[in-house]
């Protein structure tokens, strides 16, 4: 009888009691007192550079903040990592295990932290797996109901640019696509920067079916680095009350 | 269509050179199934990239709790429906090559949260069902499943998880041709369960849920939970519900039966061989 005092919680009274996520309900974004940012948009829009801005610019300012990253779980990082290492995955596979992935940071991270009312800086969010696993043939429905727990982000920042813009900036910067970045998985051409391509530009127009739906704020990820910047800061500003999550500053009401 | 498989066939060859790995899954280049052939061949939402119509095979699930007989029975029928001449294939819970291990790592640890860790056995479930049972089926084999999406649906719920949401998540999977459901009481799959290793696992117990610092309490609270949701799922799905305090050459006929019913098979005598005569008590 070993065992007998697990340290485990107990998920059934923590269901009945806590305001954490209920998966399968979606969760209103005013449940909790932090605030959600996400950047979105496909490979070389450029949000992972504005956001990493925003970041900084945060930070400096000693807000309040945790950043989380798109498949960045480690608790589901071997298997992701023998599943393309091995070409195992197939559309459902791939995105059920991001899936884990994401419920995983959604559990330990993003949910505790926006109750601890921290400003949560998300790059990537469900909306990558929307536009990525309905490109690859995964029903809408079915994308749309497993991601049901995620709490709602307060601003969706949405960098758009046009796809050869967004397609020759990582074809120039990478040596070589990975298998599954440039869905080659998906059988759309032997080449992988031809697959790529292709690949993307599905991704780019599942994004676009979801600008009005979503809420997304759209950003033109062609303009100067720091003009972006500054658009989104405004953004951010007015959209956000900063001063919560400032340091030590009693809360104005 | 046919065209269209032609130009990828001649590609295929000229790029065979280029890209020597494993093919591309075949993915959305297969039909995708009217929502009809997605109700009748699935929970409601059809597979990526497989058409329903290729099956020639026959998909058998066996449910039931821990220590309800399900391994036992499994083994004696895949002795029986190879002397009748039929190939047959097993699938259980986390014997995927994709994520098996992890899980078992994860649970283990126990350091995951439920949400990730029904996602984990949602992953490891499609895993075996694209590469271990729909080859199979498509192939004629007759698969026999230990356990399935029944059993991971009754585990979540009972844990919390909304039943729209992991119902939904499963509406991908393969309905099974029958599906057998082994209902013991608690009190004699703790029995047997004891019996077989001397010990009583955490996660079979429940342990996770804090039902009861009692291990046999925690288990037959735990047990009865999951069979409550047994009960509802059985009537939704028409399970082939079957005694499972019989005994194993009672329940082993009953599903010979019915099995041999949906395969055509007349007589179903069977004793079983000397290697598994251990098991026929």
């Amino acid at each position: 009888m070993d065992n007998q005092e697990s340290p485990q919680r107990s998920p059934r009274s923590e269901a009945a009691k806590s305001t954490l996520p209920q998966p399968g309900r979606p969760v209103p974004s005013r449940a909790y007192p932090g605030a959600l940012i996400v950047v979105e948009g496909t490979d070389g829009s450029g949000k992972s550079t504005q956001l990493y801005l925003l970041k900084r610019w945060l930070e400096i300012g000693g807000y309040r903040l945790h950043f989380t990253e798109w498949n960045s779980s480690p608790l589901v990082k071997s298997a992701t990592r023998r599943g393309k290492q091995r070409r195992l995955l197939t559309p459902t596979t791939f995105s059920l295990l991001h899936a884990a992935d994401f419920a995983d940071r959604c559990e330990r991270q993003i949910m505790p932290l926006l109750q601890a009312d921290y400003l949560v800086l998300a790059d990537r969010y469900v909306y990558t797996a929307f536009a990525r696993d309905a490109s690859r043939g995964c029903p809408p429905r079915w994308l749309r109901n497993l991601y049901r727990f995620a709490p709602i982000p307060d601003i969706t920042f949405y960098f758009r640019a046009p796809l050869d813009v967004a397609v020759n900036r990582i074809l120039s910067g990478r040596p070589k696509l990975k298998y599954y970045e440039a869905g080659m998985d998906l059988g759309l051409s032997y080449d992988r920067s031809e697959s790529f391509r292709l690949f993307q530009a599905r991704i780019l127009e599942e994004y676009d079916k979801m600008v009005e739906s979503d809420n997304f704020v759209v950003l033109d990820g062609t303009l100067p680095v720091n003009k972006l910047q500054k658009q989104m800061r405004d953004i951010v500003a007015s959209k956000i009350d900063l001063k919560r999550f400032a340091p030590g500053v009693p809360d104005a009401e | 269509m046919p065209d269209q498989e032609k130009d990828k066939a001649a590609t295929l060859a000229a790029n065979a050179a280029a890209e020597p790995t494993s093919s591309p899954v075949s993915g959305p280049v297969a039909k995708t199934p009217t929502d009809e052939e997605a109700a009748q061949y699935f929970f409601g939402e059809p597979l990526v990239g497989f058409d329903p119509s290729e099956i020639t095979g026959s998909l058998i699930v066996i449910e039931g709790m821990d220590g309800s007989g399900r391994s036992t029975q499994i083994a004696l029928l895949q002795e029986w429906l190879e002397s009748e001449g039929f190939a047959v294939q097993t699938s259980g819970l986390r014997r995927s090559n994709l994520v098996g291990q992890d899980i078992d790592q994860l649970l283990a640890k126990n350091a995951v949260t439920r949400l990730t860790l029904s996602l984990m056995y949602a992953t490891d479930f499609f895993d075996q069902v694209e590469h271990r049972i729909l080859p199979a089926l498509r192939a004629g084999t007759v698969v026999l499943a230990d356990r399935f999406i029944f059993t991971l649906i009754a585990r979540g719920v009972v844990r919390g998880i909304n039943r729209d949401y992991i119902s939904g998540l499963y509406a991908m999977a393969l309905r099974p041709h029958l599906t057998f459901w082994l209902n013991v009481r608690p009190e004699t799959a703790f029995a047997r369960e004891f019996k077989k290793a001397q010990a009583i696992s955490y996660w079979e117990a429940g342990r996770d849920m804090s039902l009861s610092h009692d291990l046999y309490w925690s288990f037959i609270r735990y047990q009865t939970m999951i069979k409550r949701e047994f009960e509802v799922m059985a009537k939704r799905h028409a399970f082939i519900e079957l005694d499972g305090e019989a005994s194993v050459s009672t329940v082993n006929k009953q599903l010979r039966q019915r099995i041999g019913e949906r395969l055509g098979i007349r007589a179903t005598k069977y004793a079983p061989s000397a290697a598994l005569a251990h098991l026929w008590r």
